[in-house]
C-alpha cells in the first residue's frame, strides 16, 4: 500500500515539478507570477489529444505507440513554447517597466482569454483521451507500476536533468542565472535580456506542455479548466520549494505529489487538496522563503 | 572616440542631465568629478544604453549609438564597471568572467583569460569560488576584469575606489593605469577627486546635471576653486 502510493505520488509529483519549473524560472527572472502558465499546460494537454488522435486515425499509433507518444510530446511542446513566448511578447513585455501589479493583472487576463478560447474552440465538455495505454505494467512487492507511470517518471527526470545541465553548463544557461541575479548588470555585460526572457518562457512553456500531455494520458481526460487547479498546485509546489529556485521547484513538486497521494490513501481522498495547501501554509509559517529559497530583498 | 552632444536625460522624474557635452579621445584617461547627485552615474548609464537620452546625440567612433540597446553597446566596444561592482554573487569567479565575455566567442574567451589572470593573479586562485565570497577589493578587481573580458575599446568606471582601504584603492588605480597603457581608453567617475585627477589626462567637473569646468587634469588639480570644492582645501 505504502509503496503503491509512493509510486503514484512520485508520478504526480514529477508532473507538478515540471509545471512548477515554469513558474519559478519566470519568477526568478522577472519577479512575475505568470498566472497564464497553468493555461499553457492545459493547451499542451489538448494538443496532446488532438495530435495523438490524429496519429491514431492514420494508423501510426498501431505501428509504434512509444514513438507516437514521443512525437506527440515534441509537437505539443514546440507549439506551447511558441505560445508561451508570444504571450510574453504581447502581454508582459509592454509592461516591463510598469508597476508590478500591472503584469499580474495582464497575466490573469491572458489566463481567462486562453480558457475561453479553448472552451469555444474545443467545447465545454470533457474530452476523453484515446485509450491507448491500459493498465499494463509491472508488479512487485504487491505494488503496481504501469508502463505509463514509468514513462512519465523517466521523461520527467530526463527533462529536469537536461534543464539542470542547460542552466549550469551552457553559456545561455549561465546568462539566465546572471539575469536572475542582477538584470541590469547582465545587460551591462552584453547579455540580451529580451532573448533570455524569451528563452525562459520557451523552456517553461515546453515543460508545462509535456506535463499536460502526460497528465492527459494518465487521467485519460481533459477539459478547458484543468489548467486552473494544476496551475495553483504547481504554484504551491514552487512556493514550497522556494520560488525562484529551480531545485526548489523540483523538490516542491515531488513533496506535493507525495503528500497528495499519501494523504488521499491514508486519511481521506476528499481532503487531498487540503493536505497540499495545508502543507503550504505550514511551510510558509515556519520557513517563508520556501525549502530551498533564499530570503531576498525586494528588488525594483 | 566618444562624443556626447548636448545630452539631456532623466533619472526617474528628475532631469539628471541638462545638456552635457563631453569628448573623449583615443588612449585617454578622462575623469568626471563632482558631488553626489551631480549626474555622473547617469552619464555612464546613458552611454551604456541603460538610460535613453531625451535629447542630444552620442557618437562612438563616428557612429550614433544613443538608440541602440545595452547589449549592442558592449558588442561595439564600450564596457562599464558600475558603482557597487555588482558581482554576480552566486556565479563563480570564472563564470563571472565568462559572462563578461558574453558577446565574444568561446575561442576569444580562452585567449583573453590568461591575459586577465596575468593582471589579476588573485582571480585565478579564486577561480572556483562564488563571486559573493570575495572581499571588497577582490570584487572590484573581478568587476574590472569582467569588463575587460569583453575586450572594450572604452572602459567606463564608476567609483572604483569606493569603500576600499586606501592601499587597495591605490592598487586599483595602478591597475587602471596599466590597462590604459595597454591601449584601453578610460572614462573614470570618482569621488576621490585627487586620486582621479592624478591618474587622468583630462577632467570634467559636473554640478547638478551640467558640466561646469573642463580642463587638463593638471590645471584642474591646481585650480583654486576645484581645490576648495573637491580636494578639501
Amino acid at each position: 500500500m505504502f509503496l503503491q502510493q509512493l509510486i503514484n505520488g512520485l508520478t504526480l509529483g514529477a508532473v507538478y515539478a515540471l509545471i512548477a519549473l515554469g513558474y519559478t524560472m519566470v519568477y526568478g527572472i522577472l519577479q512575475l507570477i505568470n498566472f497564464a502558465h497553468g493555461e499553457v499546460y492545459m493547451l499542451g494537454a489538448y494538443l496532446g489529444i488532438i495530435i495523438l488522435g490524429f496519429l491514431t486515425s492514420i494508423g501510426f499509433t498501431a505501428i509504434s505507440l512509444p514513438l507516437a507518444i514521443i512525437i506527440t510530446l515534441v509537437i505539443s511542446m514546440i507549439f506551447c513554447s511558441a505560445y508561451g513566448m508570444t504571450i510574453e511578447k504581447i502581454a508582459y513585455k509592454p509592461l516591463r517597466n510598469a508597476p508590478r501589479l500591472s503584469p499580474l493583472i495582464s497575466a490573469i487576463g491572458v489566463s481567462i482569454f486562453l480558457q475561453n478560447f479553448v472552451m469555444l474552440s474545443q467545447g465545454a465538455t470533457d474530452r476523453v483521451f484515446p485509450p491507448l495505454l491500459n493498465a499494463e505494467g509491472l508488479t512487485f512487492l504487491n505494488a503496481r507500476i504501469t508502463y505509463l507511470q514509468i514513462f512519465i517518471l523517466i521523461a520527467s527526470v530526463l527533462m529536469m536533468v537536461g534543464l539542470h545541465l542547460f542552466i549550469m553548463k551552457t553559456k545561455l544557461g549561465k546568462a539566465m542565472r546572471a539575469t536572475a541575479q542582477d538584470r541590469k548588470m547582465a545587460s551591462l555585460l552584453g547579455i540580451d535580456i529580451d532573448q533570455v526572457i524569451s528563452i525562459t518562457f520557451i523552456i517553461g512553456s515546453g515543460l508545462a506542455a509535456a506535463a499536460g500531455v502526460m497528465v492527459a494520458m494518465y487521467y485519460g481526460l481533459v477539459n478547458y479548466f484543468i489548467g486552473y487547479v494544476a496551475g495553483i498546485k504547481a504554484f504551491t509546489a514552487a512556493v514550497l520549494g522556494g520560488i525562484g529556485s529551480i531545485p526548489g521547484a523540483m523538490l516542491g513538486g515531488i513533496i506535493l505529489g507525495l503528500m497528495e497521494a499519501l494523504g488521499a490513501s491514508y486519511i481521506s481522498s476528499e481532503y487531498k487538496d487540503a493536505f497540499a495547501f495545508g502543507l503550504l501554509i505550514i511551510i510558509l509559517i515556519l520557513k517563508p522563503e520556501g525549502l530551498l529559497g533564499r530570503r531576498v530583498g525586494d528588488r525594483s | 572616440m566618444l562624443i556626447l552632444e548636448n545630452i539631456h536625460a532623466s533619472y526617474g522624474p528628475i532631469e539628471a542631465l541638462k545638456g552635457i557635452n563631453i569628448e573623449i579621445k583615443e588612449k585617454e584617461i578622462v575623469c568626471l568629478i563632482g558631488g553626489n547627485g551631480a549626474g555622473k552615474s547617469t552619464t555612464l548609464m546613458t552611454i551604456s544604453g541603460i538610460n535613453r537620452p531625451k535629447r542630444g546625440r552620442i557618437l562612438f567612433e563616428g557612429k550614433e549609438i544613443h538608440n541602440i540597446p545595452p547589449h549592442r553597446i558592449v558588442q561595439i566596444g564600450i564596457s562599464q564597471v558600475p558603482e557597487g561592482r555588482r558581482i554576480l554573487p552566486k556565479l563563480t569567479v570564472r563564470e563571472n568572467l565568462e559572462m563578461g565575455a558574453f558577446t565574444r566567442g568561446k575561442k576569444e574567451t580562452e585567449r583573453v583569460l590568461p591575459w586577465i589572470y596575468e593582471i589579476f593573479p588573485v582571480l585565478k586562485e579564486r577561480e572556483k569560488q562564488a563571486g559573493g565570497t570575495l572581499s571588497g577589493g577582490e570584487q572590484q578587481m573581478l568587476a574590472i576584469a569582467r569588463a575587460l573580458m569583453a575586450k572594450p575599446k572604452l572602459l567606463l568606471l564608476d567609483e572604483p575606489s569606493l569603500g576600499l582601504a586606501p592601499i587597495i584603492a591605490g592598487k586599483i588605480f595602478k591597475i587602471i593605469r596599466e590597462i590604459n597603457d595597454k591601449g584601453v581608453t578610460v572614462l573614470l567617475v570618482e569621488q576621490n577627486a585627487k586620486a582621479a585627477l592624478k591618474l587622468s589626462h583630462r577632467g570634467y567637473v559636473m554640478e547638478t546635471g551640467r558640466i561646469v569646468m573642463e580642463d587638463s587634469a593638471e590645471s584642474l588639480l591646481n585650480d583654486p576653486e576645484v581645490r576648495k570644492a573637491y580636494l578639501g582645501e
